[in-house]
């Protein structure tokens, strides 16, 4: 399969309005996405997602670095690129809302030169299986949030491109309308052949959807691998003590410093320690830690993991996950 | 094709919006027939009775032809400001045939609107005054189409201060009397402005609406003048427009407001 997206150490930084001092967003970022890959680009706030997927638009110029859209470079000929794009960007300031719903469609279909008579067929289908069909003489500002967003979605397909970007779709949605968008997403994967590169800070998005993540933070891509991959890799590292015995205050800064864990206590007055051990060593300190203080331990479980987790560990313990997964 | 379509377009919404707020567009004829009711009664009143029809032509066309310049040359400034307020500037410039075209396309539908609503404001003022301009369209149309032009090449100019400054309203206060300055001039007080956009344009419909000239009497020199002018604007306004947009992108104060 070829390579429908290619980001090659891509550099950006920004001069703060006010203090004119620099701000590097992407500190040279590099992957490739092959045509019919579903990836979802998370990050903490500020990592550089919103950048990076402005420069894949060509609404951004990188300082440095290139960026090839079906292999053709975004900077030298955009116009042609974007043949291939759409995108959905952060926010719900995507259409107009003064317009109804079918005129927003309508309309950015037109500039893209589409007549009405070729979009026609395909509007009717994505109105109705976005449900927005009795919505669609609406004028969009008398919309609920969701639904301007499906309709900025709608308009993202009805563009026909092989690349979709969408950041942050599902970001101040109520969870029955992100599960509904999850839900059209998912079908609309499963039907088209599409590339699509999702922004999100919403897991169940991910774990849904996407078959690959990459991880930024920083301005840096930290991992970049399946996301089945991911959930094994951690599920055979995330531990569960359970103790009988409180722990001491000096075992759980310790604890605290050296790993990254969650103490909870359990509904037998257990308390329960949920631990990430990557090497072996990391298991002899944990009993050290334990032993010092005799503390008892009833059992020790192999802790399920959902991607929040996954996300949480690989953002917090960056160096950890470094030594154990080079990327 | 591309280009019909993106025309089409454009022209709907642009119907559509007038449509929908009609009460801007009428609330504009109002204000602006009022405005000539005033400057009309002035001349009347103070002005010497021997030229009184004659300086009420004058002040029909340069009045008329202002109204448009304003509407014209401001115009994709107000839409990429507006855009800007919106929040859908970055998805037109999504469109793979290239933002600038969609601004063209926009423009020239509204500016057939606002050629509507002069026509409609031309025929008011005339029966008001009771005067009648030699309204010749077979020979205005031609300087008409040429003076727009120039007047689009400016448009584009504004809009490039838009998309880095995002908020020029002040800057276009201000230069509606720059744009008067352009239509009330007559050309023989300041012969330097035929380098000024509109002003050629404007001087020859005048020409013909109030001096009965045809096609037929104006010279080469001044044919020259008129396409020149708008050919030379309208190339110059596309290619400040697109640097500074590269500006913008470089920046990333595209979409920002
Ligand atoms: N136009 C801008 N001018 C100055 N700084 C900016 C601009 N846009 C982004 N930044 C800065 O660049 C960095 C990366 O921002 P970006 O929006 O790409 O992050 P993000 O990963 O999308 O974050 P979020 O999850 O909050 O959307 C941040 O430090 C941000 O403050
Ligand atoms: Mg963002």
């Amino acid at each position: 399969m070829m390579d429908i997206v290619k980001v090659t150490n891509v550099k950006k930084s920004y001069k703060k309005r006010k203090t004119k001092e620099l701000v590097q967003a992407v500190k040279g970022i590099n992957f490739t996405i092959k045509k019919g890959e579903i990836v979802g680009l998370l990050g903490p706030n500020g990592a550089g997602k919103t950048t990076t997927i402005k420069m894949m638009c060509g609404l951004l110029v990188p300082d440095e670095g290139e960026i090839y859209i079906n292999g053709i470079d975004i900077q030298k000929r955009r116009l042609e690129a974007l043949r291939h794009i759409s995108v959905v960007l952060e926010g719900n300031r995507n259409i107009y809302w003064r317009l109804t719903v079918k005129e927003n469609l309508e309309y950015f279909a037109g500039n893209r030169g589409f007549t009405k008579k070729q979009i026609q067929e395909k509007m009717d289908h994505l109105l109705e299986r976005f449900n927005l069909k009795e919505k669609e003489n609406e004028m969009v500002n008398s919309l609920s949030r969701g639904m301007q967003q499906k309709v900025a979605i709608a308009i993202a397909l009805l563009a026909d491109t092989e690349v979709i970007y969408l950041d942050e779709p599902t970001l101040g949605l109520d969870i029955e309308t992100s599960y509904e968008i999850r839900r059209l997403l998912k079908e609309i994967v499963q039907e088209e052949q599409k590339t699509i590169i999702i922004s999100t800070h919403d897991m169940p998005v991910v774990q849904e959807i996407c078959e690959r993540v990459i991880i930024v933070n920083h301005g840096k891509v930290v991992v970049d691998d399946r996301v089945d991959n991911l959930l094994q890799l951690f599920e055979s590292k995330a531990y569960r003590f359970t103790l009988l015995k409180p722990l001491s205050d000096w075992q759980k800064e310790v604890l605290k410093k050296e790993f990254i864990v969650t103490i909870s206590e359990n509904d037998n007055n257990q308390t329960i320690l949920d631990v990430n051990i990557t090497t072996s060593e990391g298991f002899y300190k944990i009993t050290e830690i334990l032993e010092k203080e005799q503390t008892p331990i009833e059992k020790i479980d192999r802790s399920i993991v959902d991607f929040e987790e996954v996300f949480m560990n690989i953002v917090k313990g960056e160096k950890e996950i470094d030594l154990a997964h080079t990327v | 094709m591309t280009w019909l379509t993106l025309f089409k377009v454009n022209m709907k919404r642009e119907l559509i919006l007038i449509k929908r707020y009609w009460m801007n567009t009428l609330s504009m004829i109002v204000s602006f027939y009022i405005i000539f009711l005033a400057m009309f009664l002035g001349i009347q009143v103070v002005g010497d009775p021997s030229t009184a029809e004659l300086n009420t032509q004058y002040v029909i066309i340069n009045y008329i032809f202002w109204y448009l310049t304003m509407a014209v040359m401001s115009g994709i400034g107000w839409v990429v400001m507006n855009e800007v307020t919106l929040g859908t500037l970055e998805q037109l410039y999504m469109s793979p045939l290239g933002a600038w075209r969609i601004f063209l396309a926009r423009i020239v539908s509204s500016t057939i609107v606002e050629i509507g609503i002069v026509i409609v404001m031309l025929i008011l003022s005339m029966l008001t005054a009771g005067t009648w301009l030699n309204l010749d369209i077979l020979s205005i149309f031609p300087i008409f189409v040429l003076t727009i032009i120039s007047m689009i090449g400016v448009s584009f100019m504004i809009a490039g201060m838009a998309v880095i400054f995002k908020q020029i309203n002040s800057f276009l206060q201000i230069s509606q009397f720059i744009f008067a300055g352009l239509t009330f001039v007559p050309l023989s007080v300041a012969p330097f402005l035929v380098f000024f956009p509109v002003v050629k344009g404007v001087d020859m419909v005048r020409q013909i609406a109030i001096h009965n000239y045809t096609l037929a009497d104006f010279s080469l020199m001044d044919y020259t003048a008129l396409i020149l002018n708008a050919i030379v604007y309208l190339v110059l306004g596309i290619i400040v427009f697109s640097r500074c947009e590269r500006h913008a992108m470089e920046k990333g104060i595209l979409g920002q407001h």
